[in-house]
């Protein structure tokens, strides 16, 4: 396994060795959240360059599937970029409680995509950039990281198992960036059909926490 | 900042949002809910695994050894020019909402709409929905309207009711084409709300046209 050939260091650069490391529960030891905080407390570009190495390849990827209407291929390349320097930039802000290093760089590509299309398509001066829709109140709760683990591999394991309607509508919302309406006129469902099946893969990965909250899942399957 | 809420986006909406292809100002709208709603913040927590999960997952592209030099190039240079960051938030409202209230290109000012209500608009570089505060003085009516055009609405201060409903601080609501209803501010206080509204606001009133050019419709 890679993570095995990891270097961890404490506050004075010292190695401390893998296994400490491993075996806490309180601390996110996945390569690239240990590469990542790096990054941010020591500026280090060694980790940095092996975070590019791992990431600028899927985000690319990840640029690639956008089927956006003002979406090109040109722009991949120029989407690696931007999220990289952000990346690099914004290191320090990086909660490992929160979410792993592969959930918060699908964040901030997640934003620079949106930014990079609202500024193709729009003149206007526009006074918000995406990641101000996703700032956080300063009081807020903190989360527990074993409890946010849980819930990343809940995600992960229902998502592989996923009925293939269901991962095939999820997909096109997040890697295709179409909104549920274009999905549904794209698979030729009709739009409660699509919304449903968003919803019954939302209950299987456990990810709404109050179901009883949210509008009755609607019949027309 | 934890309220029992019990207004919130439905699970569509917090999909679009997380996945990015949520319309502007309908994401203005659920960012000022987040602020609020912890228990909408921890289900996209969830909702961006998805998403990164997808992501992980996806066969790699090949890049060019040549990016990362660029890439150190362009935090090379940035960094010896920083630039000044200038974030003044307005107390108790969402960031990106103290954002547009505090744009240096564009100042919402508040206008009169009836004798209870005032309105201040935003700009938000899109112009499908109007993006605006409305103030409701305490205990103001506001004149009994329906919707040609989906209206997201979002409590920032005080509250407000209608006919089925009191709305609080932080609750979400959406409005679609036909629903009539009639707002009015608590007793207590004045009440501040963020909206989107996609299309012009028909009066139900039959004397609601002398109403009109107040309410009408203005993008920007």
């Amino acid at each position: 396994m890679l993570r095995k050939t990891i270097d961890i260091v404490d506050e004075n650069n010292q190695p401390t060795g893998k296994v400490a490391v491993l075996n806490s529960p309180e601390k996110r030891s996945d390569e690239w959240s240990v590469l990542l905080i790096a990054v941010g407390e020591n500026r280090d570009r060694q980790a940095f360059a092996r975070l590019f190495k791992h990431f600028a390849p899927l985000l690319k990827s990840f640029a690639q599937a956008n089927r956006h209407q003002g979406w090109f291929p040109g722009l991949s390349e120029d989407l690696v970029q931007e999220v990289m320097i952000k990346v690099w930039q914004k290191a320090a802000g990086y909660n490992p409680e929160k979410a792993s290093a592969t959930t918060w760089i699908y964040t901030v590509a997640r934003n620079c995509r949106i930014d990079m299309l609202r500024r193709k398509s729009n003149t206007q001066h526009l006074p918000l950039e995406n990641e101000d829709y996703w700032h956080e109140p300063d009081e807020e709760t903190p989360v527990s990281l074993l409890r946010q683990k849980r819930s990343e591999s809940k995600v992960q394991d229902s998502l592989s198992q996923l009925p293939k309607e269901q991962d095939e509508i999820l997909r096109k919302v997040y890697l295709e960036g179409k909104s549920h309406a274009e999905a549904s006129e794209e698979l030729g469902l009709p739009l409660g059909t699509v919304k449903s099946r968003v919803r019954l893969a939302l209950q299987k990965m456990q990810i709404l926490v109050s179901p009883e909250y949210r509008d009755e899942l609607s019949h027309e399957l | 900042m934890s309220y029992n809420l019990t207004h919130h986006p439905d699970a569509t909406m917090l999909v679009e949002f997380s996945a990015g292809t949520l319309a502007t100002a309908p994401s203005i709208c659920v960012s000022a809910h987040l602020h609020f709603c912890e228990q909408c913040r921890t289900e996209l927590l969830r909702l961006d695994q998805v998403g990164s999960q997808l992501m992980a997952e996806a066969e790699s592209a090949e890049v060019d050894d040549s990016l990362f030099d660029s890439v150190m190039a362009k935090i090379d240079s940035a960094e010896a020019n920083p630039e000044p960051s200038v974030t003044a938030e307005v107390k108790g409202f969402p960031h990106s909402v103290s954002k547009l209230i505090k744009n240096p290109q564009h100042k919402p000012i508040w206008k009169r709409l009836s004798a209870s209500v005032d309105i201040a608009r935003f700009k938000t570089g899109q112009s499908d929905f109007e993006v605006a505060l409305h103030r409701i003085c305490a205990g103001g009516k506001t004149p009994k309207h329906d919707h040609s055009g989906v209206e997201y609405t979002v409590v920032l201060k005080g509250s407000f009711s209608d006919e089925r409903s009191v709305y609080k601080e932080g609750d979400f609501l959406v409005r679609q084409p036909g629903d009539v209803h009639q707002p009015m501010g608590a007793q207590n206080g004045e009440c501040i709300c963020l909206s989107a509204l996609k299309a012009p606001i028909k009066l139900a009133n039959p004397f609601g046209f002398l109403m009109k050019p107040l309410l009408r419709i203005n993008p920007m």
